[in-house]
């Protein structure tokens, strides 16, 4: 219990400390966002406009310690303020917009890609050599090795475009009514599997050979010479031993990519116009939209931060050494 | 493994099923729009606050305004307002308002609401996009079809900014606490699509609005626009027939696009956007000198520089500096000025007798011996713009100047730009109803800002005594004889002193599909330009455009 409240202030630290940083770097960046907005009309809008959108985002121009404390009261409390990219749409309800979607796509696609890559791994060092281990870890490695963009351009373009198996674009048809019908249900799916593949696909190699590779190095110990001089069945042997033991480097390596989700998708979006907040995330750095960006790096944050918590509850109970150290 | 199994035969039988779905055929009378390009759509139908924030068309086709400009007329013409007259002192400007327009809830339009617009905007110094308060003292409903401007000076090119105001109905926005946050996500407006009937994170839908009062107007049932995060998706969908009308950059458009289906397929590319300039910052020496500034023009190969950066889609600018939005304005004398045309040797001998002569190393110095190095600032990320700028720092490599181009990230590059902090720059012009705008952000000494403080245009820092007091007779006449005078003696000035350096026009880029609807405007019929960017010409369009089938 002791070392789970000590890990739990470590994070809260790690909370503050991050979010200071969230406050600092965007306004050591060039430029204002009022500039940047009236930019991206090239010259469509008057001069004077310039003036105006100044006054609207006049708040900007206080010291830098008010804005700071205004900053932290304003997250405590979940207002957000107002996105400058979307103005006057509040923050939460553009970070809304893709939210959701981002967390089901990339969610999902980590959690199958760590799920059946490990397993994968499993398998190939159990039979080191056979055909799993000779020819799908190297295959899977070559896969993920092609720049990402490109793998989603490529299957996009086979499977959306050429046979039309799957829709090019966009998380469900625009007009199927959204609601919990099974037709909704099954649209989503569709749009999911492309996006949600072509991300699995990228990383599964490397689930893949990390846990081979630590599988071999556990296979080799006295502890599975033992198990199996006991008599227990391979697969137990296998699995509750092995595995679980190997199991851990791989678990901190979900933990972090499972904190990444937010922010990482912007190409499968992109690519597949998905909703997400990857691409809110870069047109808010586009737009010096300092509060968007803040809100989005403050979930982003939040989702490290509580997935590496979840990660280390996860290796107190797979490792009971970290238990006696606790 | 089994219910793990159970659950994935049925997720794979789910998805088969939703595989096997045909496509549903396209509600009937449904036009499909791409302007925007966004991941997703928030909901945000503000007409009245300058920033990206709203959807379209909010402020021209939800809302619209009192008389619509057209570029390809050259002229204004009537609507929710049906004419307007100066007094005699041209101070009042007083606009007669159309009868019988009625709000999409039912309620009657009447001068009110349009004086109400304005004192918002008089309240709200952020509304204010055309500044219309630096030169109205008052505004006052005279009956309930005519509203008086007051002026505190005269100045006629106010009128183009008065007619352009989306106007909002004054009982609803009476109710709204603060008009510069809200998003109005039920708009009440006159336009002729301003039901909301759909909306989500990747489509939403416009409906007719119930009062419209252009009887039998729009004949499209409903607008749909779908969420595109880039060009290249919107620009798949177009050429799949997805979308009817778009305003994207669509590279090789006649063999991408308009040859899949020659018949139905349409692209109009005219050249009504902002001209592109190279920017000489004239506070610098050599820069401040005009024999430099012409040397720099006359150095540059336009013609290849608008076949690499914009595909030949667009023509090389004249001496005026003009884009065909003002072809009823430009003096073809001026316009024929030698400054702007490829001269090598001449550009050498400016050069030379400006100063700049050739070292033994065969680079040219500056007067005092000290080395001239020139870097030309761009935007990272905008290929035309860096394209144009290799061939122009190529150009002037050629004549013994030690050219470079820079790229900056985009605010990195503007806040050089707008602080003067620069040498050459590539950037946009200004532009308005007539060329005054155009050449006020070009020559007046009244937009210069000194260096080191934030100018929002005239980033060469030039001001010119001549034109001030032409663009200032410019203002008090409303003759049209008399302007187009006054405009081709500030065209003369423009092209005497060379302020800044004219690359190319921008076209308006615009694509439409006539599969589903007839009547989009073309190069043979051009009563509003094709761009939906170009705006208030989308009221035209949208209220010209006919289903092929009734609905």
């Amino acid at each position: 219990m002791r070392y789970v409240l000590r890990r739990l202030g470590f994070y809260l630290l790690a909370a503050w400390a991050s979010l200071t940083m969230n406050f600092v770097i965007p306004r050591l960046a060039p430029g204002d966002p009022a500039t940047a907005m009236f930019a991206r009309f090239e010259g469509r809008i008057s001069p004077e406009a310039l003036v105006a959108l100044k006054t609207a985002f006049g708040f900007t121009d206080a010291p830098w310690h008010v804005q700071y404390f205004t900053y932290l009261k304003h997250l405590l409390t979940g207002d957000f303020g107002l996105s400058y990219a979307y103005y006057p749409s509040p923050v939460t309800e553009v970070i809304g917009t893709g939210l959701l979607w981002t967390l089901g796509l990339a969610g999902c696609a980590v959690i199958i890609s760590f799920a059946v890559g490990t397993m994968l791994g499993v398998l190939a060092a159990w039979n080191r050599g056979g055909w799993l281990d000779s020819a799908l870890a190297p295959a899977l490695a070559f896969l993920g090795a092609f720049p990402y963009f490109w793998l989603a351009m490529l299957a996009l373009y086979l499977f959306g475009f050429g046979l039309g198996w799957f829709p090019l674009r966009h998380a469900y048809s625009h007009d199927v009514e959204p609601g919990a019908t099974l037709t909704f249900i099954a649209d989503v799916g569709r749009h999911a599997v492309l996006p949600a593949a072509s991300i699995v696909v990228a990383t599964l190699g490397g689930w893949m050979l990390s846990m081979r590779n630590t599988m071999v190095a556990v296979l080799g110990t006295d502890t599975l010479r033992l198990a199996h001089a006991k008599g227990l069945p391979p697969r137990q042997v296998m699995l509750r031993y092995a595995a679980r033991n190997a199991l851990l480097p791989n678990v901190t390596g979900f933990g972090m990519a499972l904190g990444f989700v937010l922010s990482g998708s912007l190409l499968t979006e992109i690519v597949f116009s998905y909703p997400g907040t990857g691409y809110l995330l870069i047109l808010a750095v586009r737009n010096q939209d300092y509060p968007l960006m803040q809100g989005l790096f403050l979930v982003i944050t939040l989702a490290v931060l509580a997935a590496n918590f979840a990660v280390d509850l996860l290796c107190l109970w797979l490792d009971p050494r970290t238990r006696a150290h606790a | 493994m089994r219910p793990a199994g159970l659950i994935a035969s049925t997720l794979f039988l789910l998805l088969c099923a939703a595989c096997s779905n045909e496509p549903r055929p396209r509600p009937p009378g449904t036009l499909f729009v791409s302007v925007e390009q966004q991941s997703a759509w928030v909901r945000n139908f503000n007409p009245l606050f300058p920033g990206a924030g709203s959807r379209w068309p909010t402020r021209a086709g939800v809302y619209e305004c009192l008389e619509l400009y057209t570029p390809s007329k050259g002229d204004f013409q009537p609507w929710l307002a049906t004419g307007h007259a100066w007094s005699e002192d041209r101070r009042t400007l007083r606009f007669t308002l159309r009868e019988g327009v009625r709000w999409s809830d039912g309620k009657a339009f009447t001068a009110e609401d349009v004086a109400y617009t304005f004192q918002l905007l008089r309240k709200h110094a952020a509304l204010d996009a055309g500044g219309v308060w630096r030169f109205l003292s008052d505004v006052r409903a005279e009956g309930p079809h005519t509203v008086a401007f007051q002026f505190s000076r005269t100045f006629i090119p106010g009128f183009g900014d008065l007619a352009a105001q989306p106007i909002v109905p004054r009982h609803i926005w009476e109710l709204v606490a603060d008009p510069v946050t809200f998003t109005n996500p039920n708009p009440v407006a006159t336009g002729p699509f301003t039901q909301v009937s759909v909306f989500r994170n990747q489509v939403y839908e416009l409906s007719r609005n119930p009062y419209y009062w252009q009887p039998g107007k729009p004949a499209v049932r409903a607008l749909r626009f779908l969420a595109f995060p880039t060009n290249d998706q919107a620009n798949l969908a177009l050429v799949e027939g997805e979308v009817d009308w778009a305003g994207n950059f669509v590279p090789a458009v006649d063999r991408t696009f308009v040859s899949k289906d020659p018949k139905h397929h349409a692209r109009w590319f005219p050249l009504f956007g902002s001209t592109v300039f190279l920017y000489p910052n004239t506070t610098q020496p050599p820069l401040n000198d005009v024999r430099v500034r012409k040397a720099l023009s006359m150095a540059l190969d336009r013609e290849r520089l608008v076949e690499i950066a914009m595909y030949g889609y667009t023509r090389p600018a004249d001496a005026t500096g003009l884009n065909d939005a003002y072809t009823g304005w430009r003096d073809a004398a001026v316009a024929d000025d030698a400054w702007v045309r490829h001269d090598a040797k001449e550009a050498a001998r400016l050069l030379d007798e400006a100063g700049l002569t050739r070292g033994p190393d065969g680079l040219r110095r500056q007067a005092d011996g000290s080395p001239l190095t020139l870097d030309i600032e761009v935007v990272g990320g905008w290929s035309d713009w860096v394209r144009a700028g290799q061939v122009v720092a190529r150009d002037l490599r050629k004549l013994g100047l030690q050219a470079q181009l820079r790229t900056y990230e985009f605010s990195a590059w503007q806040a050089r730009l707008q602080k003067g902090e620069f040498q050459l720059a590539i950037s946009w012009s200004l532009d308005g109803p007539t060329p005054y705008t155009f050449y006020k952000w070009m020559l007046s000494s009244a937009t210069v800002r000194p260096v080191g403080e934030v100018a929002p245009a005239n980033w060469q820092r030039y001001g010119d005594k001549e034109t001030d007091a032409l663009l200032e007779r410019f203002e008090v006449t409303d003759s049209r004889e008399e302007q187009q005078a006054l405009m081709a003696q500030v065209q003369r000035r423009f092209s005497e002193t060379a302020p800044a350096i004219p690359l190319f026009p921008n076209p308006s880029w615009g694509e439409s599909n006539s599969k589903r609807f007839t009547g989009f405007p073309t190069e043979a019929n051009p009563y509003a330009r094709l761009s939906p960017h170009a705006e208030p010409d989308s009221l035209l369009v949208l209220t010209a455009l006919v289903p092929r089938e009734a609905p």
